[in-house]
């Protein structure tokens, strides 16, 4: 299990996930999340970075890397709603993530359980 | 809790003595977030002050103030600059309408400014700007006479000789420790006697601070200058009584206006109403503009300095194989050796980051003068410099640092 081998689907979503972060990092320290309080760009940026380590987890098909993903997802969620900066972008960004973790769901079992 | 603690105090150990072995790589990792993060809260820290100084300067004019003025103050490309060309400018007579007419004004007053040299003895300050203002002035500007008094009512109407100077106008004239209330100055060639000396305003960036200005009776100025020419600003300032809006006072302002200058029903408007919050929404695009592109330089100053933590840490981890493996074969956990790199990544990213903060606000010491304001480098940005500093450190370390947790002991201890 350790060096289960990763599905060609899963890489992909990686390689998407981490072109993501880089996009979406300089947005922390955007104008306009910078308007929204003086610690909202650091827990936007936490929620990024877990997103970002949560895409090396699955990379290497590590289960806490899916487990992550669903926790910084529903912040992600939680963020949105808060702020009440949902919009075009971000739903795409859902649908994608949901996408995301029901292949995740799939793979689950095949994922090693350690760090 | 006990054991993550002192399993992180010893990550601490572990990471700060490998980054004070190799002080240049480390001096020259940091570099990267020091420049990034200096460039990226300058900006920011800039554009917030020049905000602030502006916004300051627009809330000082008053926001329940209304100006009528000849040209309205908008922005955007279809400025229609023609149709207002052949207006009437703003008159005593606009002001005597709205006095006897208006129920939701509190004050108003009529004002032109001209510039002209000011003048005792020998002493002189050439272009100075000197307001022709009637009374009722003092209840719809803010500003505070700190030494004398205002202008009595009957001053104001009878257009007396006398002026209310600001706080640079005394310095220049008069010596210090000299009172000026009571003495005379000269404008226009005649005799001013000075009735008061306004607080020390600072400077304002809309160019309209009292300190440089000489408050005179519009009724005294009409008699030397045409009140009604365009290049001396003649406008009203009104204020609105408590509880009134500034819409309902705009709406009776209009009717008011157009039965004075006895416009019929279907004409347009030849007056315009100026508010504040105007020139605040014209900033506004301005500002976020300037953030903006702030942001993106920064930015990719920002992703080079972690591309550069990474390198460096890759190299770390490469150097230290041999160490891991003893460090794993004497039964260190992987979530050690990932804390121990990860901790040294964002430890050299803080450190970075709290440079720049540093050396910006070494520059907010320096440059307030030069740049003509005050710049402060405030709380939000501090944290936001922090905060994107201990990201960067997550990001660009996490990957070297998991490569170390995962190494096989025996592999890493045979390696050179």
């Amino acid at each position: 299990m350790r060096n289960a081998k990763r599905p060609a689907i899963l890489s992909v979503i990686c390689i998407i996930g981490f072109c993501w972060v880089l996009f979406t990092f300089p947005g922390v320290f955007s104008p306009s999340v910078k308007k929204l309080g003086v610690f909202i760009p650091a827990i936007y940026g936490m929620i990024i970075a877990a997103s970002f380590i949560s895409f090396i987890g699955v990379w290497h098909m590590k289960r806490w890397g899916a487990e992550l993903y669903v926790i910084a997802f529903c912040s992600k969620m939680l963020y949105f709603t808060l702020t009440h900066t949902f919009g075009g972008s971000s739903i795409l960004g859902i649908l994608f993530s949901i996408w995301f973790v029901v292949t995740f769901l799939v793979y689950y079992r095949r994922m090693d359980m350690n760090l | 809790m006990h054991l993550f603690i002192r399993l992180l105090k010893e990550s601490v150990f572990f990471a700060s003595h490998s980054l004070l072995a190799n002080k240049l790589r480390t001096f020259l990792s940091l570099l990267g977030i020091t420049i990034g993060i200096f460039a990226i809260i300058t900006v920011f820290t800039v554009v917030d002050s020049l905000e602030k100084n502006i916004r300051g300067s627009i809330e000082s004019l008053g926001n329940n103030v209304v100006i009528v003025e000849k040209w309205p103050w908008s922005f955007g490309p279809n400025y229609p600059w023609w149709k207002y060309m052949l207006r009437p400018t703003a008159q005593i007579s606009d002001l005597n309408a709205i006095l006897k007419h208006s129920k939701t004004v509190e004050a108003a007053t009529f004002k032109v400014d001209v510039r002209k040299t000011v003048q005792r003895f020998s002493s002189s300050i050439e272009n100075a700007h000197i307001c022709g203002v009637t009374g009722g002035y003092e209840n719809v500007s803010k500003f505070q006479v700190e030494n004398g008094r205002f202008f009595s009512q009957m001053e104001a109407d009878n257009g007396k000789n006398v002026a209310i100077i600001g706080k640079t106008i005394e310095e220049g004239l008069f010596s210090p420790g000299e009172n000026p209330v009571g003495r005379e100055i000269k404008i226009f060639g005649r005799k001013f006697t000075v009735i008061g000396v306004v607080k020390k305003e600072g400077e304002s960036l809309l160019g309209d601070s009292k300190d440089d200005q000489v408050m005179i009776p519009a009724n005294f100025i009409r008699n030397i200058i045409d009140v009604r020419q365009e290049n001396n600003q003649p406008r009203l300032a009104i204020k609105a009584k408590e509880g009134v809006s500034n819409e309902q006072m705009k709406d009776e302002l209009t009717g008011i206006l157009r039965a004075e200058r006895r416009l019929s029903p279907g004409s347009e408007d030849n007056f315009a109403l100026n508010e504040a919050s105007v020139l605040s929404k014209g900033f506004d695009g301005l500002f976020d503009v300037i953030g903006t592109v702030g942001w993106i330089i920064g930015g990719f100053s920002i992703l080079v300095g972690g591309f550069g933590i990474a390198n460096i840490m890759f190299v770390s981890v490469k150097e230290r194989t041999n160490l891991i493996g003893i460090q794993k074969s004497l039964g260190a956990k992987n979530y050690f050796i990932l804390f121990q790199f990860l901790i040294e990544a964002v430890f050299l990213s803080i450190t970075g980051g709290s440079l720049g903060l540093f050396f910006i606000w070494l520059i907010t010491l320096t440059a307030g003068d030069s740049f003509g304001m005050e710049i402060t480098l405030t709380l939000s940005n501090a944290v936001l410099g922090l905060t994107v500093s201990f990201l960067i450190g997550i990001i660009s370390g996490f990957v070297p640092a998991y490569g170390a947790s995962q190494l096989d002991p025996v592999e890493a201890i045979r390696s050179n």
